[in-house]
């Protein structure tokens, strides 16, 4: 018997294994966003064409000669994913985090202190693909903070207001005040997440500063470079101070919004529950093609006058990770015609230029009759063929703003007033701190009547108990 | 009977004792160490320290033992009579109609508190404007059947001839409601009470849901900690509820008479 159990175990150790060993097939373990790839699904989840892994693998094999296969999973925090490669079990090749999260990632490889996050350096010699096609903008974004070696963006937008025009007036909306604005009350939502809104409050409390910044730059008093650098200490002020004014001003917020969310806001804003939301712009840009194909709507985006932040999201290798392939799979993401189906799938936008994508562009929103010149030269020179430059210049004509284009791609002067998120280090639990602070019921009067209320109770259930016994005994002496 | 009988109550248990120990007591050895530790493994009362020195947490947690009791004692304000009538064979309601009263429990809760969330909404009570009381809805409405259960259970089981007996020495209605009907189905009360006041405390997806994220139970604490990488505070958080969750099953247990009863629990 025993023998005989033993004999079927071999067969399906054999068994499970023969597909790997027989065809050499190397496997690479990708970490991404849900819904951050072309997986060639239709809306109701059935599958109508390649997803962008598949086509990566029958194009690696026609080049290579060698058999690949993705195994492709997905988180929807980066809070998750950190925690999965903490528990250092996981064996990705690609992770695919958030700009605070690369950052952190970069810092532990450096200093060497959480082995577990560490991540390898890209050798971007080898990725021709990225280098021919990835946008000065994004580029030089990366080269100032020091990324360029350990990552390669994948998608970047802004942070800003979704909200629909019909209700809400675009000077009311260009302003944080907004969160603060009692005659909106009950009519926006903030996103519940402790980094975003505490940006937000920080932005909000440095407000006059900003404000004068923004005027000098427009006056030319200062250079973009400057109001960014404003701006960017402006929402990472991270002093205790700075932490106490926000606390403040977000529990104020809290009475004067409808409430917070992490994906509700999309679909509410459609549904017109709510008039406007905090929103990141590759969500605004779902939530404005849903909202005109259901009823018509038209919903803007716009992003506040003070400034705001931009993120991205971008590729990183743990250590460990399949070096070549993993370089390979990123290197196929940033060919135009893939980062063209991923942007046309998930409504972000792609860190890459290159005619393909202006094509895009120019094919969804250039408007023959367009009036106004939006020149993007600043994300697209330098990438695109003579022939489409107009004077030089990435231009696309149109008559509509705050829609879809300039969600997608922020104007020069907007970009000029956005900072980046930064990884708040070891001053996180603080932020956290006042976050659960602000979230939490402010009803300290009510809790130590509850806590007197409690108190009885026990004492109650105290006597009586001791009674029940007493009377037993009584009952035994009897 | 053989001593290695493989259905002996020993091979029996074996299956779920491994069960047991691998996600029960592992896991409640975990919390209770992560509790008293920091992030480097080192012993500590810091999370202590840290947890009752904001007051917000203290605030969190007394308003979650208070939604727990308000829902409790909603719910058994609710249910009592719903399994009364239901018990009793004469009103003529069947099986079938206790299937409608638990038939809610079928749905995935989550699915069910969203479709709450917007039928209140097209009711004009919105989440954003009156936190606490969609709040309290969603919770009566998801906790209600765990009510009618146990009560229609030792309402059936009771004993009729001491209710016709409290008649025939006099007693009226109110009297023999008090004196006979009520504790005849404390144990049912009791078991009901459990079933409700536990969860209600912990849920944070109910009141994310219906309170617009405007609220904060002793479960969104948790929940907050874990998702930022604290497991240590986030641990204490949990193992402070859990004491509290015990304290409660011990009162409950005080109550229902351990040789009668005729609930789930």
């Amino acid at each position: 018997m025993k023998k005989f159990s033993a004999l079927i175990l071999c067969l399906i150790l054999c068994f499970s294994y023969a597909p790997l060993s027989f065809a050499e097939e190397t496997v690479l373990k990708v970490y991404n966003w849900q819904d951050y790839i072309d997986e060639g699904k239709d809306d109701d989840g059935a599958k109508i064409s390649d997803s962008v892994m598949e086509l990566w693998e029958k194009d690696y094999l026609s080049r290579t000669g060698k058999k690949v296969r993705v195994q492709y999973d997905t988180f929807e925090t980066n809070e998750t994913m950190l925690n999965t490669l903490r528990t250092g079990r996981s064996d990705y090749d690609l992770v695919c985090p958030s700009d605070y999260i690369i950052q952190k990632m970069i810092s532990a490889t450096e200093k060497g202190n959480d082995e577990n996050i560490a991540i390898e350096k890209f050798d971007i010699s080898a990725m021709p693909n990225y280098t021919k096609n990835v946008s000065p903008y994004i580029s030089e974004l990366f080269e100032k903070n020091g990324w360029t070696e350990y990552s390669v963006a994948y998608m970047w937008g802004t942070v800003g207001f979704l909200y629909n025009p019909e209700t809400v007036l675009r000077e009311d909306i260009s302003t944080w005040d907004f969160f603060w604005n009692t005659d909106y009350r009950n009519r926006m939502t903030c996103k519940d997440v402790s980094r975003d809104a505490y940006v937000i409050g920080s932005l909000y409390v440095h407000r006059d500063e900003l404000r004068k910044a923004n005027k000098k730059y427009k006056k030319g008093e200062i250079s973009a470079e400057e109001l960014q650098k404003i701006v960017n200490t402006a929402a990472n002020d991270t002093t205790a101070e700075n932490i106490a004014n926000v606390e403040i001003a977000l529990s104020d917020m809290k009475r004067n919004i409808y409430g917070f969310e992490v994906d509700s806001g999309k679909t509410d804003i459609v549904s017109g529950k709510i008039h406007a939301n905090l929103a990141w712009s590759g969500d605004a840009v779902y939530a404005m093609d849903l909202a005109e194909e259901e009823d018509g709507k038209e919903l803007e985006f716009v992003i506040p006058n003070e400034g705001s932040t931009i993120y991205f999201d971008g590729w990183v290798m743990p250590k460990g990770a399949n070096v070549e392939l993993a370089q390979d799979f990123v290197d196929f993401l940033c060919r135009p015609e893939i980062a063209v189906m991923n942007m046309d799938y998930i409504g972000y936008t792609s860190a890459i230029a290159g005619d393909e994508i202006f094509d895009l562009v120019c094919e969804n929103y250039e408007e023959e009759d367009g009036e106004y010149e939006y020149d993007l030269s600043y994300f697209f020179n330098g990438t695109l063929s003579e022939d489409k430059y107009t004077d030089g210049k990435a231009i696309i004509r149109t008559n509509t703003f705050g829609r879809q284009l300039t969600t997608q791609y922020p104007s020069t002067e907007e970009v000029a007033r956005c900072g980046i998120m930064e990884d708040f280090g070891d001053r996180n639990e603080a932020v956290l701190e006042m976050w659960s602070k602000v979230k939490s019921n402010n009803i300290t009067a009510f809790s130590y009547v509850m806590m007197a209320f409690l108190a009885l109770v026990a004492v109650f259930m105290l006597t009586s108990s001791i009674k029940k016994k007493l009377k037993k005994k009584k009952r035994m002496r009897r | 009977m053989q001593k290695n009988n493989i259905f002996s109550r020993k091979t029996l248990a074996l299956p779920y004792a491994v069960f047991m120990i691998l996600f029960v007591v592992i896991p409640l050895f975990l919390i209770v160490m992560y509790a008293f530790t920091d992030a480097d493994g080192k012993f500590t009362f810091d999370n202590f320290r840290t947890f009752f020195s904001g007051g917000h947490n203290i605030n969190t947690l007394m308003f979650s033992i208070f939604i727990g009791m308000a829902n409790t004692a909603l719910c058994l304000l609710l249910g009592y009579p719903a399994a009364y009538i239901l018990a009793k064979k004469e009103m003529g309601f069947g099986k079938a109609t206790v299937l409608l009263f638990v038939m809610p429990m079928w749905i995935n809760f989550v699915l069910r508190t969203a479709a709450t969330r917007d039928l209140l909404f097209a009711m004009g009570i919105s989440g954003g404007e009156h936190p606490y009381f969609a709040t309290m809805i969603g919770m009566v409405y998801n906790y209600l059947p765990f009510v009618i259960l146990p009560l229609y259970t030792s309402m059936t089981k009771m004993n009729l001839s001491l209710i016709e007996a409290s008649y025939d020495l006099g007693a009226n209605k109110v009297q023999t409601f008090f004196k006979t009907v009520l504790p005849m189905t404390m144990p049912g009360i009791a078991s009901a009470a459990t079933m409700v006041f536990m969860p209600t405390m912990s849920s944070f997806v109910i009141s994310d849901v219906m309170g617009e994220r405007k609220i904060s139970l002793i479960g969104n604490s948790i929940q907050l900690y874990f998702d930022q990488g604290l497991w240590n505070l986030g641990s204490l958080v949990a193992l402070i509820m859990l004491i509290i969750m015990a304290f409660g099953a011990l009162c409950a247990d005080s109550e229902g008479e351990s040789d009668a009863r005729g609930g789930l629990w």
